[in-house]
C-alpha cells in the first residue's frame, strides 16, 4: 500500500511518515533547503546522505522546493491571487441586476431555488432590496458589462473569464477566509499556495516559492492560518513580504552590525562548526544547518532585489499608480507581484483590504464610501498588472485570480445602504495562464443573491486553479494522520468551460 | 442544569433508571468484536496482549547495566553490530540535563559532577534532576504536544480559553508528583466522573476542550460534530495510537477501524456540552460535586432572599414617593419651581433636583408595571431614588426600610466565596442520547444507532452499558477504566514508547501515534513489550521508567558515527550509538536564556507574553490584539509558560518547528530553513540575549579574553575549549573589534569596540550546532 500517492512521480522511497511531522531524517531531507534546497541537497549528496538509489533522482527532485514535474502540461507557471478580503459586492461590480434595481426598496422575496434560504441567519429575509448604486457599461469585443467603479479594469474585460456563480459555505469572515484559502472551514489545513508549491516546487531557489503581500491596514481576520502549510512541513507556508523596509522580517543585520561584521560571524560559525564536525563527521543534519546560515546570507541580497522598485522605469511606476496616494499602496503590491513571478515565485497572494469593516471590502456600514474607496485603490493597479504581464509575455503563463471570501447580499443593511455577507452567490474572475477570456460563466438569480446556473463552488475554483497549473486535484495528495488528504477533499470539478 | 444537593436522591434514582434503560439498549445493539476481522488482521502485533519476554542471551554480559541493554545488545548482535563506546562524562552530563529538565548544566554543576569520581555520581545526578520542578516543565511540554495544547480558539476572533493554563500547570504538577500514568489518563478523560472528583481532577479534563473552536460556525450542527471529531481524533491517537479519525465518514480504508467504531468512541464524548454565552467561551465552577451543588443551592437561595427583600424595598419606595408626589408639587419642585419647593424641606428639594426628572417619574410607577425604560432608569439611579424615598418616609416606614436594608446586608454577607474556575466541558446528567452512524459523515443523514464503546478489533464482545454517576453518564470513566485495566494491548505500549522517543530521539515504533497495521513496525518489539510490562508492573510510574532508560548503557553510549554501522542501520533504530539531535524550540530558547543569565526560574501560574516585533503583530487584523506584552523579567520565564495563541506564535518558537496546535502532534518536525538563521542572527531576542551573555562574561571572567572564552564554553557547552578553539575565538575578537572600529570610522574604539566584539562572539556561540544539539 502506498503512503505517498505521488511518490513514484517525484520521490524515491521514503521512510514512513508520522502524522504531524515526518520521521526526522526524511524531514531534514525534504525541508532541508528552505528557499534554496537544491544547493543543500547537493551538499547532502556530497556527504553521502542519500542512498545510491535516491541519488539517482537528486537532480530532478532534491528538496521540497525543487522544481517538480506537473501531472500534465501546465497552462500557467505562476499564480497571482488578488484577494479582496471582506467580500466585494457582486451586484455592484460584475453582475448587473435590472430586476434588483427595479424593485429597490421592496422586501426580498423568498427564492424557491435556494433550499437554504432560511438559514442565512436573517441576513436577507424581511430586508429591503437595494439596487446597485452604480451603473454598468458594456466593454470590449465581448461586450461584457462592468460597473462604472472599475473603468480601467473594464478595458481588460476581454481577458477576463467572469464567474458569476461562485458559492461558498460560510457567512463569517473567519471560516470563509479559511475555506477560500485552504478549502476547509476548519483551521489547520494547508493553503492553496502550499499545495501548489508542494506539487510544483519553485523556479527560483533564492526566493520563497509562496509569497503573501498583506494590506497596509493589517492582516485579514484569522491571520497566519490563512497562508499556513497546515499539516505539511513549514517550508510550504506562505512567506509574508512587506512592501517597505526589509521585505522579510529580520532579513538585514541588526542595529550597528555591518555586513562585513556579519560575514566575520558567519566565518566563525563555519569554523567552529567544522571543528565540531570533526568530532561528529558525516552528520548531515549538522552540515545542513550550517549551510542554512549561508543561504540566509545570500537571501539578504536576492530578496531586496526582487522587490526593489527603483529598478522600474518612471513610466511603469506611473502606470501602476505609484504616484497617486490612493493607488500607491496596492499598486506597489501588484508591481511586486509581477517582479516576483518574473523571478520564478510560484504563488503570490496580494491582499486588498485588511483589518476590519471599511478597512476592507466589508461594506456593512454603507456601500458607497466603502466600494468607491476599494475600487479606486485597485482599479488602475489591476488593469496595469494585466497589461504589463501581457506586454512582457508573462500573461500566458501567469494565472491571475480575483475575488474575496464571499460576496454581499442584494438587500440593504443598516441606515446607510450597506450590504451584509453572502456566500450563496458571488463573482470571481480569472485571467491569463490558460483562461479563455472575454466570457461570463454561470449566473445568479434575478436579484444576484444565489448562484443558480453552472454553479462553481470554492472546491471547483481550487480544482480549476490546480488544473491550470498542471496539477490533478484528485491526484495531488498528502498522507497525514492515517490517510491521504486533498485540497478539494472529496469534491471539486475542473470548470473546463473557463479554459482556452 | 445544576443539580442541587436536596435533589441528589432523585438524581441517583434517575441514574439507575438511565442505567437500566441503557442496559436494555445494549441488548438491542448488535454484537461486535474482533471476530469480525480475518486472522491476519486480528493477528497484527499491537492488538495482541503484552507478554513479558525473558532476557535474551547477549554477546557481552559486561556491557549490560540493566535489562534494556540486554534487549538492545541482542538486537545489535543479530544485526552484527557493536555498540559505541561510553560517552565522555561532560557530554553525558549535558545530555541528561537537557533531556530531563530541558536546561544545560551550570559550570558549578559540571564541577560538582566531575569532582565526584564515584560510579554512583551519575545516578545521583539523575535522581536529583528527576526531583526538580524543571523536570515537569520539560516533560509536561512533550505531553502538551500530544494533546494539542493552546490557550485560544483560533478562527476569526481567536478568543481566549479562560483558565486553560491551569491544565498546563496540572500536567507539570502531575509529572513532578510522579502521578501514575493510569491515573494521569483517567483524570484527563474523566476527572469529573471518578470517585473523589475535585477541582484538581476536573482541571485535568480541560484536555478534552483544548481544540480549536469556531465561535461563529457556518453550520452549527456540523460544527458540533467537528468539535467531537477533534476529541475523538486526539484521544484515540494519544491513548491507543489509533487513527480512528479517518473512520468519520466511512470505514477506515487501511485499518480495521469501522465507521461504527468511530461513532462508538464519539458517543462516549457526545454528552459533553460547551459552557458558552454566545460567542464567549466560558470557564465553569469546579470542585467536589457536592460542594459545587451546595454552593449553587446556597447562592440560589440567597439570590431569592435578596430578590424578595429588594422587591419589598422597591414597593415601599414607590408607595412613599407616590404618596408624597400625588399633588404634582414635588415633580414641579424638582424642575426648579421654587414656589412648589416651599412645601418641602431644602434637603428633599436638593435631592430631587439631583436626579433626572424621568427617573423620578419612573419611581412613581408601581415596580411591577414599569416598562423596560423605566426599569433601567430606576436601576441606574437606584441609590439616589432610594435615599429620596427614605427621606420622605414616615418614621415607622423608615424603620421598616432600615430593617430590610440590614436584612440585605446580612444576605450579602452570607454569599460563599467564589469557587475555583476550570476550562472544562460538562454533562447535563446521568442520561444522554446514543450515537448514530452518519452516512458519509453527514449529521443530517443519521443511520443506525450505536452504544458508547470501543473499536471492535480490540474487544471480544461489546462492553456493558456504562454505569452513570449522579452527574454524568459514566461513559468516559468506562473508557478510561478499559484503557487502564492493565490488560489493554495498546495503552502501556503507546505511552512507554513516547518516553523512549523523547530519551532516544525516535520511538521504538517510530509512528508514535499510529500503532495500526499502517504504522511503522517496532524496531525491537521484545524491548517494547518488556518496557510495557515493566511499566504496568511498576504501578505505571513514569519517573521509574525514565530512571531505567537514562541509567542504561544504551543511553550512555557515545554519539560518534560509524560508517560500517550506518550501512547496516542508517537510521540508528537499533541503537548502536546515541543519535544526536537538535533541541526543541523551547529547550533552545530556555538554554539561551539560561546561558545569558536572564532565565526567570519562577514556576507555575498564568501565561506570559514575550515581546513580539511590530512587523509580526501587523499580520493580525488588529495588530497586538490579545497579546499583552509582559515586562522583561516575566517574558524571560521558561518557554512552557509562554502563551500559546493559535493565530500568533512567538517567532523564536514558531520558526523552530513549534507544532501545529490544531491537532495532536506526537513528534516535532526538525526542519532546517533559512528563516531560522535570519531569526537567530538578526532578531531582537537573540541580540538581547547575546548582549546579556557578553555582559555576564565580562562580569564573571574579568577583562581577559581567554578567561572570557573559557567561561563562555563552560556556560554554553559544559566543557573547556580546545587550544585551537581558543585561538580561533581570540582571533575573531581581535578582527571583529578592528572591523567595528573601521566600520564606525573610529567612533567606536577601545573598550566599547571590545564589548561589541564580545557580544558578536556570544551570538555566534548561541548559533553553533554544538549549542543547538544534544550529542
Amino acid at each position: 500500500m502506498r503512503r505517498y500517492s505521488d511518490r513514484d512521480r517525484n520521490e524515491p522511497a521514503l521512510p514512513r511518515t508520522t502524522p504531524c511531522g515526518r520521521t526526522r531524517r526524511e524531514f531534514i531531507w525534504e525541508a532541508g533547503g528552505g528557499f534554496a534546497g537544491t544547493a543543500l541537497a547537493w551538499l547532502l549528496a556530497q556527504d553521502g546522505f542519500f542512498s545510491n538509489a535516491a541519488q539517482a533522482s537528486l537532480t530532478s527532485a532534491a528538496s521540497p522546493m525543487a522544481p517538480r514535474p506537473a501531472h500534465f502540461a501546465p497552462k500557467a507557471k505562476s499564480c497571482i491571487f488578488l484577494f479582496c478580503y471582506g467580500g466585494p459586492s457582486q451586484v455592484d461590480l460584475f453582475d448587473p441586476k435590472p430586476e434588483l434595481t427595479k424593485r429597490d426598496g421592496q422586501p426580498m422575496p423568498n427564492l424557491e431555488n435556494d433550499p437554504r434560504f432560511e438559514s442565512d441567519a436573517g441576513r436577507t429575509s424581511g430586508k429591503p432590496l437595494l439596487g446597485s448604486l452604480w451603473g454598468f457599461n458594456k466593454h470590449g469585443q465581448s461586450g461584457i458589462e462592468v460597473s462604472t467603479l472599475f473603468p480601467k479594469l473594464a478595458e481588460c474585460v476581454d481577458d477576463l473569464a467572469i464567474i458569476r456563480s461562485c458559492h461558498a459555505d460560510s457567512f463569517a469572515h473567519g471560516s470563509g477566509l479559511l475555506q477560500m484559502n485552504t478549502g476547509s472551514l476548519r483551521q489547520g489545513f494547508p493553503s492553496l499556495g502550499s499545495w501548489v508549491t508542494y506539487g510544483l516546487g519553485t523556479m527560483n531557489q533564492n526566493l520563497p516559492a509562496y509569497v503573501v503581500l498583506l494590506d497596509h491596514r493589517g492582516g485579514p481576520i484569522g491571520g497566519a492560518p490563512n497562508w499556513s502549510a497546515g499539516f505539511m512541513p513549514a517550508s510550504y507556508q506562505g512567506t509574508q513580504f512587506r512592501t517597505s523596509g526589509d521585505p522579510i522580517i529580520d532579513l538585514s543585520p541588526r542595529g550597528d552590525v555591518t555586513r562585513a561584521q556579519q560575514r566575520q560571524q558567519l566565518d566563525l560559525l563555519a569554523e567552529l562548526g567544522q571543528m565540531h564536525r570533526e568530532r561528529l563527521p558525516r552528520d548531515t543534519e549538522l552540515a545542513a544547518r550550517l549551510e542554512s546560515y549561508e543561504l540566509a546570507f545570500r537571501m539578504q541580497q536576492h530578496a531586496p532585489e526582487a522587490v526593489d522598485l527603483s529598478r522600474e522605469t518612471a513610466d511603469t511606476l506611473e502606470r501602476y499608480g505609484l504616484n497617486n496616494a490612493t493607488t500607491e499602496k496596492f499598486g506597489r503590491r501588484c508591481l511586486m507581484a509581477r517582479r516576483l513571478v518574473e523571478r520564478g515565485t510560484r504563488f503570490v497572494q496580494v491582499y486588498s483590504g485588511g483589518g476590519h469593516l471599511d478597512e476592507n471590502w466589508d461594506a456593512h456600514q454603507g456601500m458607497k464610501a466603502n466600494h468607491e474607496l476599494h475600487c479606486a485603490e485597485t482599479d488602475q493597479p489591476i488593469a496595469t498588472l494585466l497589461k504589463d504581464l501581457r506586454e512582457r509575455g508573462l500573461l500566458d503563463e501567469t494565472l491571475v485570480v480575483w475575488g474575496g471570501e464571499f460576496g454581499r447580499t442584494p438587500t440593504s443593511q443598516g441606515d446607510n445602504k450597506g450590504r451584509d455577507h453572502n456566500p450563496r452567490g458571488f463573482t470571481m474572475w480569472m485571467a491569463g495562464g490558460g483562461i479563455k477570456g472575454g466570457q461570463v460563466y454561470g449566473a445568479t438569480d434575478d436579484f444576484g443573491y444565489a448562484a443558480v446556473e453552472n454553479k462553481v463552488h470554492v472546491h471547483d475554483l481550487h480544482a480549476t486553479i490546480l488544473h491550470l497549473m498542471g496539477l490533478d486535484h484528485e491526484a495531488l495528495t498528502y498522507f497525514h494522520a492515517g490517510r491521504d488528504f486533498r485540497l478539494t477533499d472529496v469534491h471539486g470539478r475542473v470548470v473546463q468551460e473557463l479554459i482556452a | 442544569m445544576r443539580p442541587h444537593s436536596q435533589n441528589r436522591l432523585a438524581i441517583g434514582a434517575l441514574a439507575v433508571v438511565g442505567w437500566l434503560l441503557l442496559s436494555g439498549m445494549a441488548r438491542a445493539d448488535e454484537t461486535y468484536g474482533r471476530h469480525q476481522f480475518d486472522d491476519e488482521t486480528r493477528g497484527h502485533w499491537s492488538f495482541q496482549p503484552v507478554e513479558r519476554p525473558g532476557l535474551p542471551p547477549v554477546s557481552d554480559a559486561s556491557w549490560i547495566r540493566n535489562p534494556i541493554d540486554s534487549f538492545v545488545l541482542a538486537g545489535l548482535d543479530e544485526a552484527g553490530l557493536r555498540p559505541a563506546a561510553t560517552t565522555p562524562r561532560t557530554t553525558l552530563l549535558r545530555r541528561v540535563y537537557v533531556d530531563l529538565i530541558g536546561l544545560p548544566p551550570t559550570p558549578e554543576e559540571l564541577d560538582a559532577f566531575l569532582e565526584d569520581p564515584s560510579p554512583a555520581a551519575y545516578e545521583r545526578v539523575v535522581d536529583d534532576l528527576l526531583s526538580r520542578p524543571q523536570y515537569g516543565e520539560r516533560w509536561g511540554r512533550h505531553w502538551l504536544d500530544v494533546v494539542r495544547y493552546a490557550e485560544t480558539n483560533g478562527y476569526e476572533r481567536d478568543g481566549l480559553k479562560p483558565e486553560a493554563w491551569r491544565f498546563r500547570d496540572w500536567v507539570i504538577d502531575a509529572l513532578n508528583r510522579d502521578m501514575p500514568y493510569d491515573q494521569f489518563l483517567i483524570e484527563q478523560l474523566a476527572g469529573d466522573e471518578i470517585p473523589g472528583s475535585d477541582a484538581r481532577s476536573q482541571i485535568a479534563t480541560t484536555m478534552l476542550r483544548l481544540g480549536p473552536w469556531d465561535d461563529e460556525p457556518a453550520d452549527a450542527l456540523v460544527d458540533r460534530y467537528d468539535q467531537l471529531d477533534d476529541v475523538v481524533g486526539t484521544t484515540s491517537a494519544a491513548f491507543v495510537g489509533m487513527t480512528l479519525r479517518c473512520a468519520r465518514c466511512h470505514d477506515h480504508k487501511f485499518e480495521p477501524l469501522l465507521q461504527k467504531d468511530y461513532t462508538r468512541w464519539r458517543t462516549v464524548f457526545s454528552p459533553l456540552k460547551r459552557p458558552q454565552a454566545g460567542r464567549t467561551d466560558l470557564a465553569r465552577d469546579i470542585g467536589p460535586h457536592d460542594q459545587v451543588a451546595a454552593h449553587h443551592a446556597k447562592t440560589k437561595s440567597l439570590d431569592v432572599q435578596q430578590a424578595e427583600l429588594r422587591d419589598k424595598v422597591a414597593t415601599l419606595d414607590w408607595q412613599v414617593y407616590a404618596r408624597a408626589s400625588s399633588d404634582g408639587q414635588l415633580a414641579l419642585a424638582a424642575t426648579g419651581d421654587d414656589a412648589a419647593a416651599k412645601d418641602f424641606s431644602p434637603q428633599i428639594v436638593k435631592m430631587v433636583r439631583d436626579v433626572p426628572g424621568e427617573a423620578l417619574a419612573a419611581l412613581g410607577h408601581e415596580p411591577g408595571k414599569r416598562n423596560d425604560k423605566q426599569k433601567k432608569l430606576v436601576a441606574n439611579h437606584g441609590d439616589k431614588l432610594h435615599a429620596i424615598a427614605r427621606e420622605l418616609a414616615a418614621p415607622d416606614e423608615r424603620g421598616q426600610l432600615a430593617d430590610w436594608e440590614q436584612g440585605l446586608a446580612n444576605v450579602k454577607a452570607q454569599y460563599p466565596a467564589p469557587l475555583s474556575q476550570g476550562y472544562v466541558w460538562f454533562e447535563e446528567g446521568p442520561t444522554a442520547e446514543l450515537g448514530r452512524v452518519f452516512e458519509r459523515g453527514d449529521p443530517r443523514s443519521p443511520g443506525v444507532e450505536v452504544m458508547p464503546g470501543f473499536p471492535a478489533i480490540l474487544v471480544d464482545e461489546p462492553p456493558p452499558a456504562p454505569l452513570p454517576t449522579a452527574y454524568s453518564t459514566g461513559r468516559r470513566l468506562q473508557l478510561a477504566r478499559w484503557l487502564t485495566s492493565g490488560r489493554h494491548p495498546l495503552t502501556a505500549r503507546v505511552m512507554v514508547n513516547r518516553l523512549w522517543q523523547h530519551h532516544f530521539g525516535d520511538g521504538i515504533v517510530s509512528t508514535e501515534n499510529d500503532f495500526g497495521v499502517m504504522g511503522a513496525p517496532p524496531s525491537n518489539q521484545r524491548l517494547l513489550d518488556w518496557l510495557a510490562s515493566e511499566f504496568v508492573a511498576g504501578g505505571w510510574q513514569m519517573k521509574r521508567m525514565h530512571r531505567m532508560m537514562v541509567l542504561s548503557q544504551t543511553y550512555q553510549m557515545d554519539s560518534a558515527p560509524n560508517a560500517a554501522a550506518e550501512r547496516i542501520d542508517p537510521s540508528g533504530a537499533l541503537h548502536w550509538r546515541f543519535t544526536p539531535r537538535r533541541m526543541e524550540a523551547e529547550a533552545l530558547r530556555d538554554a539561551i536564556l539560561s546561558v545569558s543569565g536572564q532565565l526567570n526560574p519562577a514556576t507555575y501560574g498564568a501565561s506570559v507574553y514575550p515581546k513580539i516585533s511590530r512587523e509580526v503583530l501587523e499580520t493580525q487584523s488588529r495588530p497586538g490584539d490579545g497579546w499583552h506584552t509582559s515586562p522583561p523579567p516575566e517574558a524571560a520565564r521558561r518557554s512552557v509558560y509562554v502563551a500559546i495563541k493559535r493565530t500568533l506564535l512567538v517567532p523564536e518558537l514558531e520558526v523552530l518547528d513549534f507544532p501545529n496546535t490544531d491537532e495532536t502532534c506526537e513528534q516535532r518536525a526538525v526542519s532546517t530553513v533559512a528563516p531560522q538563521a535570519l531569526t537567530f542572527l538578526n532578531g531582537e531576542f537573540i541580540h538581547e540575549q547575546a548582549q546579556a551573555f557578553s555582559e555576564r562574561l565580562a562580569r564573571e571572567a574579568g577583562p581577559d579574553n581567554t578567561n572570557r572564552i573559557v567561561r563562555a564554553y563552560l556556560l554554553a557547552y559544559a566543557r573547556l575549549p580546545s587550544e585551537q578553539e581558543r585561538g580561533t575565538l581570540l582571533q575573531f575578537l581581535n578582527q571583529n573589534r578592528q572591523q567595528i572600529e573601521q566600520d564606525t570610522g573610529g567612533k567606536v574604539t577601545g573598550e566599547a569596540a571590545r564589548a561589541r566584539a564580545l557580544a558578536a562572539m556570544c551570538l555566534v556561540l548561541l548559533n553553533t550546532n554544538e549549542f543547538a544539539y544534544v550529542q
